[in-house]
């Protein structure tokens, strides 16, 4: 029962917040009333990594094979860790006079139930309906809260997402039709499901253009630039922190989890395009003259690095991708509260207009400093939680794929160059004195990113932490063998 | 005739200036051969100095005479030979310009009364202390 | 009289023809600058004996460690522009240290402990503010005055040489190395000089400064133009006060710049010393560092800009002294008006020290409103001339004054507002 609870007691809280009068409309009461919800998530989360409970069955429509199957596993449980705890901080980060505060996190807490429901489904049809659900509130909060251009983002946002959707929809669906052994959509049925190899990667094709979009993967990531520049910053958080992820959980899940010939045999260009992915996004990062286009590429390439090592889909190289969800989560979430921080008293996320915020006295030398600590993360510094993931992929993609693997060591490389431009600009360099008027940040605001942070820290230092909720199931589900001594002699020596 | 010296006591209105020279030992060099040209600040001039800036100056003789020095060009020279040119050097050291010549002026200092031919000089009296710079 | 002028600057310039000061009169301006003139004044009563005292007697010491603390001797060393007998007596307080100066030497920050630690930790007067101002006049030179050239001149050798000798008389070491090097030991003794050329000019301003602060507690000084014009009226009355070095070398005295050679405090401190301290300076070395290949620092001295009138107060700093050490100096000494003005702005007690630093860039403003205004008194012409030449010539002279700050980091349009703190 206290998966059910997971799900439950946030979206009473969404009600609550937004339905009952008997809540003064004061924002910082409202947030702090939101905020409670995932706070039970993530506690009843951890309480149930010690004891994984009994899947939840209930029968829904079972003509068409909908049933609200719920239930976590190695590889849903770190994510629905990971969906509480940023949807905990977006709202913690959000501003303590938030307009329309009611329906804002409402909308927050809606995507966050939409999120862990599809995280929990043991059901596709039930994932699918939750994927969706997903769409409808983030839609909303950036056409209602986001910057100038709002409308267009909001626009593209859900366009993006209605074919993403779309496209899943159809594979799910043909996924269960097609299979031999009887309309069941639960992903018990679906992992032995019979389908021709042309049935398996026509459904894979789906999956991957309905997941790539929502990664995003280059180049279908045309909305994330404008929709992570235009957004409300909680959004943004939670859109590239949880959102994002479950693009990439579907991928495992279903292309690696359901179709694994077809992935395999496609895995080529899968990775490919990660490689592409990474390296197109680390230099577009390099060009970008506004923080939150520059990090909205920074993420292009970050889930470029993860795709490569879905594609490899060796024990490590999936290890490996769990680690870089969870690790690119926490650090996107840090750098975007960062970069609220920084918008909210400064009113630009301009490169050109910041600099000097390092400045102990009129600075914002605080932030400047967590953001400092986020781009080191993202780049990849050992000690932060970057630096476990992106070894592990690498470590666990080399012996697939060693030129897609190369390029994204570079990508990982220019990660460094972007970082360090950045920070040499808004951080360092000279503090404007006309501009530098702005009251300095309290400890209300700083919370979010001190937990963030301290998360990034403990598991750069201790990545048992981040990995070993996983490991067992990733090991299951690898596709390739994982790199020994005698296979590497016997790919070598004794060509057969 | 009288000089420089004889001819300023006479006129009486230089009193400040007079007791400046013998505070500053200037007195001896004054009443040498010369020739000298003293540009010759009256006693009203003095007096719209603040009080104490004299005071400080007479406290301290090498500093006075430096300032007295500013008033003293080498040569006997005339009005109609100091107007040819823009600048003439001090026995101080730094030049004072010569920038209008109707009325006649020295720096920033108008002359009252040109031309005053002694033994071993000339004197022109002007109505402002020179400073230097 | 004559038309308007079109310059820049030109409301500052016609302010400047009104008899006012280059910073807008206003009674929240008057309390900022009379306030930091106070808690400025307290740091320089130490700042001028100290640097008296080196150049009387550290002097060549090749381990000065302990030049910063200062003897009983030069905390009693009577202003003589304070007190008594002071001559004229600018300030109607005493001629030793002041009171809040001894209070602050006593227990620092820190509470009460042996000097030397309050020393090691810092919880003391910065002295390498002071140092700093007379490297900037040492190094700048040649900004008028006849100071820099008398270093060079062969008397000035003659009398740094006798005076070398003697303090190292039973040191053949140095006595030795003075022979291989000479100039050397004779560079050191020009800074030395420049240290009492400074001592003696902050021992004037300090007076000046605490009278002025007095004034203002009694309801005397009621506008900014008042106070510039009381800055204008001390710096004629003081301006033939002598600059001089002497060396005390076991209790005998040696006159390595005599008072005998004329030297003012107008021509070869003030005048210098605003010029190097307040226009030009040098880059200081902030987080901000400057490239000279690519043409960050100018390639003339005569166009260095890290003055007080140009500096960039963040500590990460441009400003050519160190400007974060004298704000630390002057946060202890600020009066409660000012303290309280602070706390009602900004961020409160978290950024006092850009705030009361603002403070200080407006006094200086006024301070050198004052050395135009005498300059301009002592050059050219009153006022209120009648003869348009004269006003002419006048305007030549602001607005020659006033081209210095065409330059983007001047900060003579940011103190024309209120807002800038």
């Amino acid at each position: 029962m206290m998966t059910v609870l997971l799900l439950l007691i946030p979206g009473a809280a969404a009600l609550l917040a937004l339905v009952l009068p008997l809540l003064p409309a004061r924002p910082g009461l409202i947030r702090s009333v939101a905020a409670v919800a995932p706070a039970i998530q993530l506690m009843a989360a951890l309480l149930c990594w010690r004891h994984l409970p009994a899947d939840l069955h209930l029968d829904w429509v079972p003509k068409l094979g909908l049933a609200v199957d719920l239930g976590l596993d190695g590889l849903s449980l770190p994510l629905v860790l990971l969906a509480a705890l940023i949807s905990g901080m977006a709202i913690l980060s959000a501003s303590a006079d938030q307009p329309r505060s009611r329906l804002f996190f409402s909308l927050l807490l809606a995507t966050n139930l939409g999120a862990i429901g599809a995280f929990m489904a043991r059901n596709a049809l039930l994932f699918v309906l939750a994927f969706e659900l997903v769409l409808i509130p983030t839609t909303l909060l950036v056409a209602i809260w986001g910057g100038e251009r709002r409308a267009g983002a909001a626009i593209r946002f859900l366009l993006y997402g209605a074919a993403s959707g779309l496209s899943l929809l159809a594979a799910v669906l043909a996924l269960g039709w097609f299979n031999a052994n009887g309309l069941d959509f639960s992903y018990e049925a679906l992992a032995h499901a019979e389908l021709s190899p042309a049935q398996s990667r026509w459904i894979l094709a789906l999956l991957l253009l309905g997941f790539g979009l929502k990664l995003p993967i280059a180049p279908l990531h045309g909305w994330q630039p404008l929709t992570y520049a235009e957004a409300p910053i909680p959004v943004v958080m939670v859109l590239s922190g949880v959102v994002s992820k479950l693009g990439a959980y579907g991928l495992l899940r279903f292309g690696v989890g359901m179709l694994g010939d077809s992935w395999l045999a496609w895995s080529p260009w899968i990775a490919a395009a990660g490689a592409l992915s990474a390296i197109y996004g680390a230099l577009n990062a390099i060009a970008q003259t506004d923080i939150r286009r520059l990090m909205a590429y920074s993420s292009l390439g970050h889930m470029g690095l993860l795709v490569l090592a879905l594609a490899a889909a060796t024990p490590m190289g999936l290890q490996g991708a769990m680690a870089q969800i969870l690790a690119h989560g926490l650090i996107v979430a840090l750098l975007f509260g960062c970069v609220g921080l920084i918008e909210r008293k400064t009113g630009t996320s301009s490169i050109a207009e910041l600099s000097g915020l390092m400045n102990p006295l009129r600075g914002l030398p605080f932030t400047s400093g967590m953001l400092l600590l986020a781009l080191m993360a993202a780049a990849g510094i050992p000690g932060l939680v970057g630096f476990p993931a992106e070894l592990l992929v690498f470590e666990g993609s080399w012996q697939a794929f060693p030129l897609p693997t190369l390029v994204c060591l570079v990508a990982s490389g220019l990660t460094a160059v972007y970082a360090v431009r950045l920070y040499n600009r808004v951080g360092f360099g000279r503090l404007d004195n006309a501009r530098a008027h702005w009251p300095t940040t309290h400890w209300g605001e700083r919370v979010p990113l001190l937990l963030l942070t301290a998360l990034v820290v403990v598991a750069g230092l201790w990545p048992t932490a981040i990995t070993g909720w996983s490991e067992p199931t990733t090991a299951a589900m690898a596709l390739r063998a994982p790199l020994s001594a005698s296979s590497v002699i016997s790919q070598t020596v004794l060509p057969s | 005739m009288a000089t420089i010296l004889e001819t300023a006591a006479d006129a009486g209105c230089f009193g400040t200036l007079l007791a400046a020279v013998d505070a500053a030992g200037l007195r001896n060099a004054l009443e040498g051969t010369g020739p000298f040209t003293v540009l010759a600040p009256v006693d009203a001039a003095f007096a719209a100095l603040p009080p104490s800036t004299v005071q400080t100056l007479v406290d301290n003789p090498p500093q006075l005479a430096r300032i007295l020095k500013y008033h003293v060009v080498s040569g006997a020279r005339l009005q109609e030979e100091l107007i040819r040119q823009p600048a003439w050097d001090s026995l101080e050291g730094a030049p004072i310009p010569i920038r209008c010549h109707e009325p006649f002026e020295v720096k920033n200092a108008t002359v009252i009364n040109a031309n005053i031919v002694c033994d071993n000089g000339v004197v022109h009296v002007i109505d402002r202390v020179l400073l230097p710079g | 009289m004559i038309s308007p002028s079109q310059h820049r600057w030109a409301d500052v310039i016609h302010r400047l023809e009104a008899g006012g000061s280059m910073l807008p009169d206003s009674p929240n301006n008057l309390k900022q600058i009379i306030g930091i003139y106070k808690a400025y004044a307290v740091p320089m009563d130490f700042y001028w004996r100290d640097l008296l005292y080196i150049a009387e007697q550290v002097f060549l010491n090749p381990l000065p460690a302990f030049k910063y603390l200062l003897p009983q001797e030069y905390l009693d060393r009577p202003n003589s522009y304070a007190g008594p007998a002071g001559s004229p007596r600018i300030w109607r307080g005493e001629a030793s240290a002041h009171p809040e100066l001894l209070a602050f030497m006593a227990k620092g920050e820190m509470g009460a402990m042996p000097r030397l630690l309050h020393h090691l930790w810092h919880d003391r007067i910065n002295m390498e503010f002071a140092e700093a101002c007379m490297q900037a006049m040492f190094w700048h030179q040649g900004m008028g005055g006849r100071f820099n050239d008398y270093l060079d001149s062969e008397p000035y050798r003659a009398n740094a040489d006798r005076a070398i000798k003697a303090y190292f008389r039973r040191n053949p070491l140095m006595l030795g190395l003075y022979k291989l090097w000479p100039e050397m030991m004779l560079e050191k003794v020009k800074q030395l000089s420049y240290y009492a050329n400074l001592g003696l000019f902050w021992e004037v301003m300090a007076p000046v400064f605490f009278e002025m602060s007095d004034l203002y507690d009694e309801g005397k000084l009621t506008s900014v133009p008042e106070a510039m014009d009381f800055l204008v009226n001390g710096i004629f009355a003081i301006a033939g006060r002598p600059i001089y070095h002497n060396v005390m070398i076991e209790g005998e005295c040696f006159e390595i710049v005599p008072k005998s050679e004329g030297f003012t405090w107008l021509y070869e401190a003030a005048l210098p010393y605003v010029e190097a301290v307040f226009y030009r300076t040098s880059p200081f070395r902030g987080t901000k560092s400057y490239n000279a290949q690519a043409n960050q620092v100018p390639d003339q001295q005569a166009d260095f800009h890290y003055g007080i009138l140009y500096a960039d107060l963040f500590p990460v700093g441009s400003a050519g002294i160190p400007p974060t050490l004298l704000m630390q100096d002057m946060v202890h000494f600020l009066p409660p008006y000012l303290k309280e003005d602070y706390s009602q702005h900004g961020r409160g007690e978290s950024d006092v020290l850009i705030q009361l630093g603002v403070s200080f860039q407006r006094s200086m403003y006024n301070v050198t409103s004052a050395v135009i205004q005498a300059l301009r008194a002592a050059l050219l012409y009153p006022l209120d001339d009648t003869n348009p030449d004269h006003l002419k010539a006048n305007r030549q002279f602001f607005e020659a004054q006033m081209d210095r700050f065409l330059r983007p980091e001047a900060r003579l349009g940011e103190i024309q507002t209120a807002h800038y703190r």
